[in-house]
């Protein structure tokens, strides 16, 4: 077999039974790797009305048939369970070389189920698998946690899958973390795994990748390295890391200032990529066989926080515990919150969304000193966001509440509609840093169709719209028209989603870096389904991998509406359809833009074939995609979900 | 060979997303199938100037004008 390592390994960590299975030709073909596999055994094997801290949920990590080979950028895993934080699907993805790593020690994916006596780690040395002793390392930082291992098993070049301590607590958006600093970010996986009594899985491969056809292979990736060379979006993130999107940002008007009350802000330069390389940035880094390099590492050196060193801070870890706190004027605080929540292990477009949230409920006086247990929460203190922190990771105080994330936190306050008004989520997860009616149309629509919730640039992201303005012509070859790539247009937009969500799908289904791929535009769907080919020696065609991408989108949209979740979810927050963007600065381009969901929805809807009463995936769809068993599953639910008692529940999470 | 009229062309060409709806309307008029169809969706415009190039429908000047210009270029093209 080319490519693929052909196997699953499975743990169940009530029993301790570890087994292998096989994975079939067609199998692979109809799902490729990562979140197809993922995705599936989601569907699967976690119904519908299970406690995503149930013993029988599964957390699975996914890798790709490119995995580990020369491909630019393919050491990336998505990880996927049912989320704690929104009930429903749950993936997110990372990079870093873990996924390299369990490619080389022979199997494509992972499926953790059972919850272990006590906290233990998973050791992983080709085909030999543990089951460890973990509990001298709960309560440690993944940094930490990370070098013990190492020690322990006399290897200092094992890679590690480590959640922190809110993982451990089971806060509803902790996170999971490889090589110490890359994150998988959303959805709530870590709180999953803290409740299986996992602390991490460690990973050693001595074995290699079979490539079919070798030639081809250097050839097609030897002319991609050369791609990248000059694209325009590999250079700004190479010299200044996602915060090369700072000052861009800001003049576009989708910088989130104070949970998105306006969209630029005269001292945004204080955080740019620019400005962070001039001052605190002491190395960069690459994962796994990348052309870009976009890791930072930071060293703060002055000030209160003088001496603190971590990995990153990426654009979305830094704006949220940054501006969207109101937090602008000493950059170092910024920094301090991203190492915060990296040493915790929490998302930290959450933690950020959640605190902003409870700073509008003070700010409105929905709540007061209190309920925060005297925690003054104005915009912009930095003191208070550096105690809630820890609070949250640990359950403790206030922090307790703000742990369940922003939806279930204002229920639990009694804030009823007022409270949700200024959680700014989608289906139960907070959005990422960037305001529709500055980033784009396209962006709003796709967060409000997002198959995990308020999605961020690893999902749907339209890069057409982002930067598509620096590819002249791309548009066009896609979608026929230049127009689209201005992002305060609905021109082209719900084609734009649909292409873009099946392409990035189809990205996390090899399990390469979506910055590679339609965010720069070095490489294409037709190089992706070229190196695809030179490595498994099978014929892959261009509508068959967007195919599968557009199979697994509607497998997972069909895991929400098993759930009840269709059509009257399909929402943004309502400030972003009702509240003019204000003025932040002079040059903003988007002042007076509000987002104008539905006009794109219902054509959105055509392209997906979903029913417009429920919009649940359609029969003839779910068909036409090898997917008859799931539309079984919804016929007895579609007429459950427009029943009047069903249309009267309000639902922020699952 | 014209396959739309110059009314139609112009209906297309003001439209705000017009892929699918061009999409339908070629098949409509049995110039693609519906695994055409499918193919010009998942793959985008490209494929449509091609299939179209292809069938003879627009010529390759047409063709390389459609990929230049845009939509526009294509569906007065289909009108012509």
């Amino acid at each position: 077999m080319y490519g693929w390592a052909g196997q699953r390994l499975r743990v169940d960590l009530s029993t301790g039974t570890i087994t292998k299975e096989p994975l079939s030709y067609e199998y692979r073909r109809k799902w490729i790797g990562g979140r197809g596999f993922n995705s599936d055994i989601i569907y699967n094997e976690v119904p519908a009305n299970l406690d995503p801290f149930d013993p029988k949920a599964r957390v699975c990590f996914g890798v790709g048939p490119v995995s580990g080979t020369a491909a630019p950028s393919t050491g990336r895993v998505t990880v996927t369970c049912k989320s704690p934080l929104t009930g429903g699907f749950g993936d997110s993805n990372m990079g870093g070389h873990w996924g390299a790593e369990l490619k080389y020690a022979g199997y494509d994916q992972i499926v953790v189920q059972g919850r272990a006596k006590h906290p233990v780690y998973i050791w992983v040395d080709d085909d030999k698998v543990e089951i460890r002793d973990a509990r001298h390392l709960w309560g440690k930082f993944p940094r930490e946690a990370d070098q013990m291992i190492k020690e322990e098993l006399g290897d200092e070049d094992i890679h590690i899958v480590l959640i922190g301590p809110a993982g451990e607590n089971m806060v509803r958006f902790a996170c999971t973390f490889n090589d110490v600093w890359r994150a998988a970010g959303r959805t709530g996986h870590g709180g999953v795994i803290g409740s299986k009594n996992l602390k991490g899985i460690a990973v050693r491969g001595s074995g290699t990748v079979k490539i079919a056809n070798p030639k081809a292979m250097m050839d097609v990736c030897n002319r991609l390295r050369q791609t990248f060379k000059p694209d325009p979006m590999k250079i700004g993130l190479y010299e200044f890391g996602s915060l090369c999107l700072i000052n861009v940002a800001n003049r576009d008007g989708w910088f989130p200032w104070r949970n998105f009350q306006g969209g630029a802000h005269p001292l945004a330069n204080n955080m740019s990529g620019e400005t962070h390389a001039k001052t605190v940035l002491k190395h960069r880094e690459g994962c796994f066989a990348c052309p870009i390099c976009c890791g930072r590492f930071t060293h703060i050196k002055e000030g209160k926080w003088a001496g603190e060193e971590f990995g990153g801070p990426e654009y979305e870890h830094a704006v949220p515990t940054g501006p969207r706190v109101g937090i602008i004027e000493d950059a170092n605080d910024i920094w301090h919150n991203a190492r915060l929540t990296n040493d915790y292990g929490m998302d930290g477009i959450e933690t950020g969304g959640v605190i902003s949230a409870a700073m509008e409920w003070y700010e409105k006086g929905l709540i007061t000193t209190k309920e925060t247990g005297g925690l003054e929460l104005e915009w912009g203190n930095a003191e208070v966001v550096d105690k809630l922190i820890p609070m949250i990771a640990t359950r403790k105080g206030f922090g307790a509440i703000l742990a369940e994330g922003a939806d279930r936190a204002s229920d639990k306050l009694g804030l009823g509609d007022k409270g949700h008004y200024y959680t700014l989520t989608t289906r139960g997860m907070t959005l990422p840093g960037d305001d529709p009616r500055g980033l784009g149309f396209g962006y709003g629509l796709s967060f409000a169709m997002g198959t995990r919730g308020g999605c961020d640039h690893l999902r749907s992201l339209c890069c057409l719209e982002l930067s598509g303005a620096l590819y002249p012509g791309l548009n066009t070859k896609i979608l026929g028209d230049e127009r689209p790539n201005k992002p305060v247009t609905t021109v082209g937009k719900p084609y734009m989603v649909f292409y873009e969500e099946n392409q990035k799908a189809t990205t996390d289904c090899l399990q390469v870096c979506c910055f590679t791929t339609h965010w720069s535009y070095a490489v294409l769907t037709p190089d992706q389904v070229e190196y695809l080919n030179a490595v498994t020696g099978l014929d892959f065609t261009e509508e068959e991998f967007q195919e599968i991408g557009e199979r697994v989108y509607n497998l997972e949209r069909a895991y929400w509406a098993r759930q009840m979740s269709g059509a009257r979810e399909d929402v943004v927050p309502e400030r972003f359809t009702t509240e003019p963007m204000p003025q932040g600065v002079d040059f903003q381009t988007n002042v007076g833009v509000v987002f104008p969901l539905s006009e794109m929805l219902k054509k959105y809807y055509k392209y997906r074939e979903y029913e417009p009463g429920t919009g649940f995936p359609g029969e003839r769809k779910l068909k036409q995609l090898g997917l008859d068993y799931v539309a079984k599953d919804l016929a007895p639910l579609r007429s459950k979900y427009l029943s009047e008692s069903e249309k009267k529940k309000k639902k922020y999470y699952y | 060979m014209a396959i739309m009229t110059k009314a139609q062309a112009k209906n297309f060409a003001e439209m705000d997303d017009f892929m699918l709806e061009l999409c339908d309307f070629l098949k409509s008029k049995s110039v693609i199938d519906a695994t055409t169809h499918r193919s010009i969706l998942l793959k985008g415009f490209s494929r449509m100037v091609d299939c179209l190039q292809e069938k003879k429908v627009i010529s390759a000047r047409e063709a390389k004008e459609a990929m230049d210009k845009g939509f526009t270029s294509l569906v007065y093209a289909l009108a012509k």
